[in-house]
């Protein structure tokens, strides 16, 4: 079973870190790699028609399944290449940080929690490694808890999806419930209103995992852990998996469900577009445009064309893989990640610029990088899609935003001065950055294959017209970025753009403080009840107590009189026997006396 | 006749502890080694029935044993299992045993604390393999006995309260249980105190049953507990010895659930069908109460005590639900969820609250701000609350996620409106990531550097619930197994 490989070579290595708790990194770079060559073999034969797949004993009737398909087989290449170059880079990356046994078993975990989950072939496992990678970037996360805020961001991001995930829940049930098993591949022609609801209950779960606006606002606060997770967390595994469940529930969608995706989807391509534009830190503006950037995947869902999805989706991996590398670098160089300390950056480290700059590019949509060819599918997807003018708007509203917030990163790196630190382990760094560079700029060009593969419509090309719009749109955007600052370009946008466009407090306001609030009502309500209950039974203490006073008190007192009164009585009758005969004749007589005349007065 | 096993197991523990009444006076030491020994044996006891096993898919009990006692009213000396008794009997005799180990430092009457535990073993494994309803009702009320004076005799400062109210109100509660035993006995036809019998042809109908019924619910709703009549659990909790807390919520809360399906659904099946709405509202309301009073809690003992309340109306909940299910393989479902769950259940807070008492020996406080960066400090000890914490609140791979899955599918599936349940995950999940954020992440506060992490004693008790609980949530097929051979033809 090779294929399982691409799941038990990392899980292997996160295992083997643990119990031997050194020579961490080269465990996880031969887990990773072994698992790459798992995912790398199994794609060649998936492509030559032979599907493998593996059966485990799960719950009673519903045994765990996992496939080797066309999609499934492919994204796990994806998340295979790119853990295996984000732990390349880390090797550098971590060289002066300390825990390495803990950040490599965690990443190595992360790995095979992801690899598991794009192969799952049923809705248990699914659920189960979809909650696994939250775990994983938990911890990943916190990896530095003892720092400030960090412990928060950690919380935040766990509890953000997790809330989100009861969507998956529901769903899961709701589809199980109606079709009898939990083979994915088998509930996914149930149709009618469960479909509808399951789609929607699906979408909820995804928004939570990819950021989709409303929920955008964890993703920027798990920028603080170390860089090489954030790279992962984005490109390939958890942001993505929210991503990856709508492409491979496509099927299942109605219309309804379509539109209802489409849309959340254009939401979030311009409020997180919106955002990234306005930030001071570069890993959050990175963060905001991965929001934006699976708002488009999304949308294409919505749109009905999961080729263009997925070929969005396979770019992005790429090139915001890259971006992440780059700012860790540029982090590295200078301690910091905000644009005020990265000032002129760019201009010092030219060549981790340049790598910076293509991927960039092919994120603007710029020809030939990979982005424009991804970009522009989506577009075209929306744009044939019946719901073309609800859709197609924020397509082009994305691309000019992408354009902006590229332009004006670069611009940020480039210019000014600043003071550089030497970089340690910066050869490793390198080596991963330039190839996934080198991916970000070619994997347009796999469209094709990669649509006949997945054995889905290949994505359409765009009408001429529309192609120079969206190339105008994508200069406009980058010389706007460049040349105007984003203050005056959001105008009365920029400062609620800037804070997240948090609404009423966002969700510590909206959820976790009423949470906490009921939490603390339904406390004192308990303390009642458990008073109440402790009252009954006081009562009834005070009642045997009162018993047993009016025992004491009232019957015993009263027996007591008795006795003393009859005691009295005898002691009065024992004086009478006094043994003096004149007395006791005297007595007699009396007695005689007082018998005779009650017999004469008598009847 | 083979050997007899089950009543060799049953009586160990109260062989160990009259063992200890001839040996009073021994130092600490001997009292301890008696007690691990004799709760060692017992487990290797249960180890031995559940390697005996029971069969596949054949209705009623195996591993029987049993002898007259009063044979003129039908009463008789009965034992057995089956696949709802026999997990709950193994999770009993490892939760004793790890106590006993875990005890090993109290030097306080020694004796008398390992007598009681032991007595305590006896009357909880008789609980559950009792096949006749007066021996369990025997066994039901010594229990309360047993964990009475161990509140009582070693607990915190309000022990002497919390051991009153917590006997008088299950001393109360179980009353109505004697009377639907009554009920049953004299509508069995010929009289008896046979529990295979009653199960095998319910004897009331109509009203009665219900009447039965409603008395069985008021006795096992207390001992879950589930709400209004919860409140005992956390005093109770809060004051006992952390070895008194892990057998409370592990095995004591047992028998609520356990009773709730051998009595209330097998005995008067019916009528429990026809309550079964209003049973799976009151376990929904209770769980998500449970849940959001836990989150409330800043005492720690008191937190993971509230989640008792929250999980155990899972179990509940899933016995309401298999009652109502019209369909053999969704009842089966949810009963197997939630047998799963009480094992888990089990395993799960029996760990969390050894670590707590862990927690509360080295710093003498349980209020987690008065906590923090504690996994800097106690690296271990840190991991495993973050362990077992994360399986409480249902993660994947640990013991709670299969159980639970199990009972919100097949609640969806009958009652579709009870989904709103799952709305604990998320609550539980929040209250146990505050508790890890406050109390465990964060800098390590000045006043507790130089805490020692775990020593070989605690390692000895946590280790082993932490690996199963870890194996319940891969391997959950291991219990599931037996579960379902009985599960699926427990009603007719």
């Amino acid at each position: 079973m090779i294929f399982t490989l691409a799941i038990l070579a990392p899980l292997a290595a996160a295992a083997l870190i643990l119990l031997l708790r050194r020579g961490a990194s080269a465990l996880a770079l031969l887990g990773a790699g072994a698992g790459l060559a798992g995912a790398s073999v199994t794609l060649a034969r998936v492509s030559g028609g032979a599907y493998p797949s593996a059966t485990l004993p799960g719950l009673p009737g519903l045994p765990l399944r996992l496939v080797a398909e066309p999609l499934t087989a492919l994204l796990s290449v994806v998340v295979a290449v790119v853990g295996f170059l984000v732990l390349v880079y880390a090797v550098g990356y971590m060289k002066e940080e300390g825990g390495k046994a803990r950040f490599y078993a965690e990443m190595s975990f992360f790995v095979a929690a992801m690899q598991t989950l794009v192969l799952a072939g049923d809705w248990v496992l699914l659920l189960a490694s979809w909650e696994l990678i939250g775990l994983a970037s938990y911890l990943l996360i916190g990896f530095w808890f003892w720092r400030e805020g960090i412990p928060q961001a950690a919380t935040r991001a766990f509890l953000y999806t997790r809330t989100a995930d009861l969507g998956l829940y529901v769903a899961i049930f709701v589809l199980v419930s109606r079709t009898g098993t939990t083979e994915l591949s088998g509930t996914l022609a149930v149709g009618g209103t469960a479909a509808t609801v399951a789609g929607l209950l699906l979408l909820v779960a995804a928004m939570g995992k990819s950021a989709q606006a409303p929920f955008q606002g964890w993703l920027q606060d798990a920028m603080a852990g170390p860089t090489p997770v954030s790279a992962l967390l984005h490109s390939a595994t958890l942001v993505a998996a929210g991503a990856i469940l709508m492409i491979r529930v496509s099927p299942l969608l109605t219309p309804t469900a379509q539109l209802a995706v489409g849309l959340m989807g254009g939401l979030t391509i311009v409020v997180a577009g919106l955002i990234a534009v306005s930030q001071r830190d570069l890993k959050r503006l990175l963060a905001a445009s991965t929001s934006s950037q699976y708002g488009f995947v999304l949308l294409a869902v919505g749109a009905g064309s999961p080729a263009a999805a997925l070929l969005h989706l396979v770019a992005h991996a790429a090139m915001k893989s890259s971006l992440f590398l780059g700012a860790g670098i540029f982090q590295h160089a200078r301690g910091s990640t905000a644009f005020e300390d990265l000032r002129g950056v760019g201009s010092e480290r030219r060549l981790v610029f340049a790598g910076f700059v293509v991927a960039g590019l092919a994120l603007a949509g710029v020809l030939p990088l990979s982005g424009f060819f991804s970009k522009d599918a989506v577009i075209a997807a929306a744009f044939a899609s019946p719901y073309a003018p609800a859709l197609a708007p924020f397509t082009l509203a994305g691309t000019l935003l992408t354009a902006v917030y590229v332009a004006r990163t670069l611009r940020l790196l480039w210019r000014g001065e600043g003071e550089d630190e030497p970089v340690a382990g910066i050869g490793w760094m390198g080596v991963a950055l330039a190839v996934l560079v080198g991916l970000a700029a070619v994997l347009g060009f796999a469209a094709e294959p990669l649509a006949r593969l997945t054995g889905g419509e290949p994505p359409r090309d765009l009408a001429t017209a529309l192609l120079v719009l969206t190339l105008a749109l994508a200069a406009g955007g980058l010389l706007l970025g460049w040349f105007v600052l984003a203050g005056r370009l959001l105008g009365p946008l920029g400062v609620p753009a800037e804070e997240g466009f948090r609404v009423a407090g966002g969700f510590d306001g909206l959820v976790a403080r009423p949470a906490l609030v009921l939490a603390r009502m339904l406390d004192r309500l308990d303390r009642c009840i458990h008073a109440g209950v402790l009252g009954v039974g006081g009562l009834g203490l005070a009642l045997a107590r009162a018993s047993r006073l009016a025992d004491e008190r009232g019957i015993d007192a009263l027996i007591a009189a008795l006795v003393r009164g009859l005691r009295e009585l005898g002691g009065r009758a024992r004086e009478l026997q006094s043994g003096l005969v004149h007395r006791e004749l005297l007595l007699a007589a009396a007695g005689a006396a007082l018998i005779l005349v009650l017999l004469v007065i008598g009847p | 006749m083979t050997f007899p096993i089950v009543s060799v197991t049953l009586f160990l523990p109260l062989l160990g502890a009259a063992l200890l009444l001839l040996m009073r006076g021994s130092p600490p030491r001997v009292a301890h080694g008696v007690g691990i020994a004799f709760s060692g044996l017992t487990l290797l006891g249960a180890l031995w029935m559940w390697a005996r096993g029971v069969p596949t898919g054949e209705v009623g009990f195996s591993q029987v044993e049993e002898i007259p006692w009063i044979p003129s009213i039908g009463a008789a000396y009965r034992v057995g299992v089956d696949g709802v008794s026999l997990p709950l009997v193994l999770m009993t005799a490892v939760l004793f045993f790890v106590s006993l180990v875990f005890s090993a430092h109290v030097r306080e009457r020694a004796g008398s604390y390992v007598a009681l535990f032991l007595l305590l073993e006896t009357a909880c494994l008789g609980s559950f393999v009792a096949l006749d309803m007066i021996l369990f009702y025997v066994f039901f009320e010594v229990t309360l006995v047993g964990m009475y004076f161990i509140i009582a005799g070693w607990g915190y400062e309000g022990r002497q309260r919390a051991a009153l109210t917590f006997f008088l109100y299950t001393l109360l509660g179980s009353l109505p249980l004697l009377l639907a035993i009554l009920a049953l006995y004299l509508g069995s036809e010929p009289n008896t105190f046979d529990v295979r019998e009653i199960v095998a042809a319910p004897p009331l109908t109509g009203l009665a049953a219900m009447l039965a019924l409603i008395a069985m619910l008021v006795t096992f709703f207390v001992k879950t507990p589930l709400f209004p009549v919860h409140t005992w659990l956390p005093l109770a909790h809060t004051e006992a010895p952390t070895a008194g807390s892990v057998i409370l919520a592990g095995v004591l809360l047992k028998l609520g659930t356990y009773g709730l399906v051998r009595f209330a659904l097998q005995m008067t099946p019916d009528a429990f069908r026809a309550a079964a709405p209003y049973v799976a509202a009151l376990a929904v309301f209770s769980a998500l109460y449970g849940a959001f009073v836990a989150l409330g809690q800043t005492d720690l003992k008191r937190l993971v005590a509230y989640t008792s309340v929250n999980h155990m109306g899972y179990v509940v909940l899933g016995v309401a639900v298999a009652a109502a299910a019209t369909d053999a393989g969704t009842r089966a479902l949810a009963l197997d969820g939630a047998v799963l769950q009480m094992v888990s259940h089990g395993v799960v807070t029996g760990a969390l609250f050894l670590l707590v008492g862990m927690l509360q020996d080295r710093a003498h406080t349980r209020e987690m701000r008065e906590f923090g960066g504690l996994l800097r400090l106690v690296p271990v000890l840190g991991w495993f609350f973050v362990l077992a914490a994360f399986a409480s609140l249902g993660l994947p791979g640990l013991a709670h996620f299969a159980a639970e899955f199990q009972i919100f599918l097949g609640t969806l599936a009958v009652y579709p409106v009870a989904a709103v349940v799952v709305l604990g995950i998320a609550v539980t999940a929040g209250l146990y990531l505050r508790a890890i954020q406050v109390a465990f992440l964060g800098k390590p506060s000045e006043d507790r550097v130089g805490m020692k992490d775990l020593g070989r004693r605690e390692l000895l008790a946590v280790v082993p619930l932490l690996v199963l609980t870890v194996l319940l949530g891969v391997a959950p097929f291991l219990v599931l197994e037996t579960v379902h051979a009985t599960t699926r033809v427990l009603l007719p």
